[in-house]
């Protein structure tokens, strides 16, 4: 199952242009959400094939939201989840995120450019893994 | 033993022995007078003697005989009773000038008193025993245990087989569903109480041990707190292990709080460079084509810029986190070659920007390390940066490698401006900046302070040497891989998820070698 659709939740208005320019460019189809919110039910009532979640959201934390969405049970087994975050957690909050999700990156250190290297590496694994 | 629990009422003990021998004596003479009389009058009235005067001194001589050798014999026979009364006297406690009797004279081991001698003095030490120990213990222990409950100072007992059998209420012990109690502390996975008590159990009788900044709950959660812990351990004792937890929340609370600002501040920091750093690439990208030369060289000025920028966040977030021991890295077996490859295209702009040649050789030849791919790079990025910042316009900085023993060390060569001796010596401190960089040189003295921390965190060194005017060589060594991978293995905690190749990954730290 190759990534097709992408749901970026994204409160920093450049920054979440700048992912969806160079994700569209690359020709993803996505849908950007700027709060916790509309991102959880955006996540709930559509089958992406990726996320890509921010930590620190109005509304609605990223941590919740991954909680809700594979907290007791995996709501969405299909979906792919890239957390990208700026905010340097305790390792002991981030370890917990880092066992539900495929990717957890700093967006100071990454370019739109890395991102979709990373997002196709993701694609790689699932064509290999023969999803 | 019922006399010897008469023993401390009083009169004293010791009055009684002479009290008693008077009082013999004196029935002694009293009998001996009555007996004298009974004999006297039958023999005056009955005119057996001659003369009153002979009558006189028969009885006189008689009496005196008899007296005598009664008294010599209640005497010898007092004497036993006397040496039991002079053992008493002196196991009681009270002064006295009486010698008490020593069991293992020549007489008492001849006549066969000196067992019982020796009875009475091993009843006295059994009863010394239990007043120090048993019988105290049980009147007092409910009051210890009171005194326990109150302290704000936790306390927990362990036995042998590791499960609590005490714990006061300050300690953070919770109870699962099935009724065992289980310390609620939040070890680092290396360095967990269970294996200090396993270490213990298998090497020593006696041991003791301090952790500091232990949490009973991760950030967030409600009634958290942090203790410093003290533990001691007594093979063979019932409570084998014995833990102290003072909490600390107070102190480290705040320098949490601080923390937490310093990632906040980072946070915000960090967004513009995101947006700033993103642009430039998909800018650099969009308009190769139409810039001439100088626009090219203007835009990669822009580029090294906020890269350095983002580093500088991250060396200061770092340096918050080591100095409150919260630096975490995670050591996975990789290769030097492949982790430069990360910072390769940043560090080359840099060295280009301002007119440095950049020759870096790692070898894929090089054994693999283990190493937390971040850290390291951080390490290699503020090393590179730091010579082509000190060198020459037009310098050459050299990378290379080589593998001694257990180690692979990286040297990074410049042929710059050099250090004296004083400045080569502060150079890992915090803040340190030496005067003439001050003025001609921008940046923090954070960087070679947290590079020290972050290799020495992987088990390695970091060295310098620099010959003023003519150049520095800064090396780090990190642990070859298959040198420290047993103890990586036994830590995995198996996130395979993580994109990367995961051979397990792990917290801090120098405790992996050796």
């Amino acid at each position: 199952m190759a990534i097709k659709t992408i749901l970026c939740i994204e409160d920093d208005r450049f920054i979440g242009e700048m992912y969806v320019r160079s994700l569209k460019k690359a020709g993803y189809d996505v849908d950007w959400m700027v709060d916790g919110n509309d991102g959880l039910v955006a996540a709930r009532n559509k089958p992406y094939d990726l996320i890509l979640l921010d930590i620190m959201l109005p509304e609605r934390r990223g941590s919740e939201i991954l909680q809700a969405l594979r907290g007791k049970e995996d709501l969405i087994p299909n979906t792919k989840i890239i957390v990208l975050t700026n905010f340097d957690q305790d390792e002991e909050s981030r370890v917990a995120m880092e066992h539900n999700v495929d990717a957890y990156l700093i967006k100071a250190e990454i370019t739109p450019k890395t991102l979709l290297k990373v997002v196709s590496a993701l694609d790689g694994k699932a064509a290999q893994s023969g999803q | 033993m019922a006399t010897v629990k008469k023993i401390p009422i009083p009169p004293k003990v010791g009055e009684y022995w002479p009290r008693y021998r008077r009082r013999a004596l004196l029935i002694t003479v009293v009998v001996q007078l009555i007996a004298a009389i009974l004999i006297i009058f039958p023999l005056a009235n009955s005119g057996a003697v001659a003369s009153t005067g002979d009558l006189i001194l028969a009885i006189v001589t008689v009496l005196t005989a008899t007296m005598l050798l009664n008294i010599i014999l209640v005497m010898h026979l007092l004497v036993p009773l006397g040496d039991i009364s002079a053992a008493l006297t002196h196991i009681s406690g009270e002064p006295t000038i009486v010698k008490p009797p020593n069991p293992n004279d020549r007489h008492f081991e001849q006549d066969g008193f000196k067992p019982l001698l020796q009875l009475v003095y091993a009843v006295s030490s059994q009863r010394d025993n239990k007043q120090e120990g048993g019988e105290s213990d049980d009147t007092t222990s409910v009051n210890f245990e009171d005194i326990l409950s109150t302290l704000p100072v936790g306390f927990v007992a362990m036995n042998a087989d590791g499960k609590i059998i005490y714990a006061n209420k300050a300690a953070p012990v919770r109870v699962d569903s099935d009724g065992n109690s289980n310390l609620e502390l939040l070890f680092d996975q290396n360095d967990t109480l269970e294996k200090w008590v396993a270490e213990c159990n298998e090497r020593s009788v006696h041991g003791e041990k301090i952790w500091q900044r232990i949490a009973n709950k991760i950030p967030g959660e409600e009634d958290r707190k942090i203790y410093d812990i003290s533990a001691s351990y007594e093979k063979g004792k019932t409570a084998e292990v014995v833990l102290t937890l003072i909490d600390r929340s107070g102190t480290y609370q705040p320098e949490d709080d601080d923390l937490d600002f310093i990632a906040f501040a980072a946070h915000e920091l960090r967004g513009p460079i995101t947006v700033i750093r993103g642009y430039l690439d998909v800018l650099g990208e969009e308009l190769e084509a139409s810039l001439d030369e100088e626009q090219t060289e203007l835009l990669s000025r822009l580029v090294v810029s906020s890269n350095r920028l983002s580093g500088y966040i991250n060396n200061i977030l770092n340096a918050s986190r080591y100095d409150r021991r919260h630096l975490k890295l995670r050591l996975k077996e990789d290769s030097l070659a492949n982790i430069y490859d990360s910072i390769k295209d940043d560090m080359h702009l840099r060295a280009s920007s301002q007119r440095r040649l950049l020759s870096v050789d790692l070898p894929d030849t090089l054994p693999t390390i283990a190493a937390d791919a971040t850290g390291v790079s951080e390490v290699l990025g503020n090393f590179i940066d730091n010579a082509i910042k000190y060198s020459h316009d037009g310098g050459v900085v050299t990378v290379t490698a080589e593998a001694t023993d257990d180690f692979v060390t990286v040297l990074v060569e410049d042929k710059g401006i050099g250090m004296p001796d004083q400045v080569v010596r502060n150079l890992f401190h915090k803040f340190y900046r030496s005067h003439r960089s001050r003025e001609t040189v921008a940046g923090t003295g954070i960087g070679l302070y947290i590079c020290k921390a972050i290799v020495e965190s992987h088990g390695g060194t970091v060295g310098v040497r620099s010959t003023e005017g003519q150049g520095s060589v800064f090396t780090f060594s990190l642990p070859v891989y298959a040198s420290v991978a047993e103890k990586l293995k036994a830590n995995d905690n198996s996130n395979e998820k993580f994109i990367g190749k995961g051979e397990g990954w792990i917290k801090n730290h120098a405790m992996y070698r050796g």
